[in-house]
């Protein structure tokens, strides 16, 4: 019978044992992460459980977890106004993504696909709007929107929302395309697609990581924008998130829990569409940056 | 039935002349191969009869209609690219089946000439996979495939072979010559630089350098009675010896070392000439026997078969390759003397062409 206690000094031969300075080392680093990943998450998770205490509750014990769990302040929240301001922050995001990114996309098959003249002065036109500032442009767009109609409509954001994230939307997406081969547009050419069927069936669909980084990155600044909220919308009915948390912080200042409640109920589908998403926008940025 | 006609086609890029007036016919059903070096035009030329890219001037004619400002899908013609170009984001029935969606025939026709094709390819079975789980030879048969699909009254080989390996090169080019085999009717335009390719494939050869045609000829003609000196060096493998020479009188040749030659006919005495001769018309001389060239042994490259001698050249000029039996016992360093069989020599005046019977007059 074989004398299994004998075994193991030549098992620990055959694998070398790791350095003691490299395991201290990835011990630091993994304590630096999650040191990292606390400083970031705490905040928002301590926002989360205030909504489900009461206000004396949070003056007393801030730091405590909830004695008993409540949706009284996530309810009245909701009540208040919160409702309108998702809506209409649904509205203007969802609108404008969908404007930014057709319209972007388009842009950059144009300008990595056809041979217009004086073609790097266009790429140099479009990208240069991302260096006009917005609140420089405010004035004039305030008069602007006024004499069109649409100041305090869901459409003075969308439109604003669209034209000053084109540029940059149009970048990324056309750094993605010069990588794609020609040669597909040729063979789609070739089989009797036009121009049109090129675009929606052949490169489009191999954009998709860059399109929904492009979405990610639109969404993030749409749901959050601030100033042109604030500036081009004045009613409850059209105001977006951010500017509507404002108005209700004002109005209900002294009830932390219920403002909690609509803090959390604001960031809450930006986490969500972010953690269904992160593997297409890491790469989409990754692949589609530095051209 | 699909003859093309090309009268002097030109294509330009700004100020660069690419193709330089390309007169060409090539009757129905025929497999002609376009073969050059880098940059000779041979690709933009495919791409000008595929209409992917515009013809500046001149005429191309498909059964006598003129193409030149038809879109390419109205062409009839069915191009397959180096890349294979397969759309990454279909399958492999998607991706045959895409320029027949577009062309609006009905799904169970569709269907039909895809499992057609597929069956005569072997892709049966691999349908309803992404171009990326396929091997590189079966990703250039859906390629091929999603040619076949349509029909095509023209088909295009833009050096489809080129990402292959080795062995898979020569068996997917027993698979085009079968496919060429099956489809006599179709005419086929074949790019390459692989002249074992384009001298087993080709009904016709067309030689190109920097955007003009050198020559064009069945594959044997083009080996055995090249035009110039560019395609003589170019048709085949190893390429042949070139040597300066001149005419002594009557066919006697004198070669550079005081090596002598016979000429297959009479030249004028005092002629300056390009004397050529392929490594396989080259053999050991005789004892006795006037040797053409004498040398030493440079290297070998022993192929079983045969074996490939390097004569040491003087003066940094191309060493000269004698292609000779592979039992021959040689060994670098040594002497040898070869000599060529008159027949096979290939004489070229100084500006490169040919030289014909008729030279000795001018001469």
């Amino acid at each position: 019978m074989t004398d299994i206690s004998h075994m193991p000094a030549a098992a620990d031969d055959a694998v070398p044992a790791r350095a003691p300075w490299a395991l201290l080392g990835r011990a630091m680093l993994q304590a630096l992460l999650v040191a990292i990943a606390a400083l970031v998450l705490y905040p928002l998770i301590w926002m989360a459980m205030n909504g489900f205490r009461s206000n004396a509750e949070i003056f007393n014990s801030p730091f405590a977890l909830p004695a008993h769990w409540s949706f009284a302040a996530y309810a009245a929240a909701w009540q208040n106004g919160v409702s309108q301001f998702v809506l209409s922050s649904l509205v203007v995001t969802g609108v404008s993504i969908v404007t930014t990114v057709f319209i972007s996309a388009w842009a950059a098959y144009g300008l990595t696909r056809t041979t217009i003249p004086g073609q790097p002065l266009v790429v140099g036109f479009i990208l240069g709007g991302m260096m006009l500032s917005p609140t420089v442009a405010l004035v004039p767009l305030v008069r602007m929107m006024q004499d069109f109609g649409l100041y305090n409509t869901h459409w003075a954001l969308i439109l604003l929302y669209t034209a000053f994230r084109v540029p940059f939307t149009t970048f990324l997406i056309r750094a993605y395309m010069l990588d794609l081969p020609r040669d597909l547009d040729e063979a789609a050419r070739m089989d009797g697609a036009s121009e049109g069927q090129i675009f929606r069936k052949i490169i489009l669909p191999l954009c998709r990581p860059i399109l929904v980084s492009c979405v990610i990155l639109h969404v993030l600044f749409a749901w959050n924008e601030y100033l042109f909220a604030m500036i081009f919308t004045n009613s409850p009915e059209t105001r977006t998130l951010p500017v509507g948390l404002t108005s209700l912080m004002s109005k209900h200042g002294t009830d932390f829990a219920q403002v909690f409640a609509a803090m959390t109920i604001s960031a809450l589908p930006i986490v969500i569409v972010f953690f269904l998403t992160q593997r297409y926008f890491i790469r989409g940025l990754t692949e589609g940056i530095g051209k | 039935m699909a003859h093309l006609t090309l009268r002097d086609v030109r294509k330009t890029y700004g100020y660069m002349e690419v193709l330089h007036g390309i007169d060409l016919d090539i009757p129905s059903g025929e497999f002609v191969v376009f073969v050059g070096p880098s940059g000779c035009g041979k690709s933009t030329l495919l791409r000008t009869i595929a209409g992917l890219e515009e013809i500046s001037s001149g005429e191309f004619r498909l059964d006598g209609a003129l193409m030149n400002r038809v879109a390419p899908a109205q062409r009839g013609i069915a191009m397959v690219f180096q890349s294979y170009a397969l759309y990454p984001h279909m399958t492999v029935y998607d991706n045959m089946a895409f320029g027949l969606k577009i062309a609006g025939l009905p799904r169970r026709e569709i269907r039909a000439r895809i499992e057609r094709a597929a069956e005569s390819l072997q892709l049966s079975p691999y349908l309803d996979r992404f171009p990326k789980a396929l091997s590189g030879g079966q990703r250039q048969r859906v390629a091929i495939g999603r040619a076949i699909v349509r029909n095509p009254r023209v088909f295009l080989f833009d050096e489809p072979l080129s990402n292959l390996d080795a062995a898979l090169r020569v068996a997917t080019r027993i698979e085009i010559a079968r496919l060429k085999q099956a489809m006599p009717g179709t005419t086929m335009i074949y790019v390459t630089h692989d002249q074992t390719e384009a001298m087993t494939l080709a009904d016709r050869i067309v030689v190109l350098r920097d955007g003009r045609i050198e020559q064009v000829g069945s594959p044997v003609e083009l080996y055995r009675r090249p035009a110039n000196l560019f395609v003589a060096r170019f048709i085949g493998s190893p390429a042949m010896n070139v040597l300066a020479a001149e005419a002594q009188g009557g066919t006697r040749l004198r070669l550079p070392d005081g090596g002598l030659a016979e000429a297959p006919f009479e030249i004028a005495p005092g002629t300056a000439l390009q004397y050529g001769i392929r490594p396989e018309d080259l053999r050991p001389a005789a004892p006795g026997e006037a040797a053409a060239v004498t040398g030493r042994i440079s290297l070998i490259e022993q192929l079983g078969e045969v074996q490939l001698a390097y004569l040491e050249a003087a003066d940094g000029a191309a060493p000269l390759v004698a292609k000779l039996p592979g039992t021959l016992p040689l060994a670098t360093g040594q002497r040898i003397a070869l000599a060529p069989r008159p027949e096979a020599a290939h004489l070229f005046g100084e500006d490169g062409e040919r030289l014909r019977p008729a030279a000795r007059i001018a001469a």
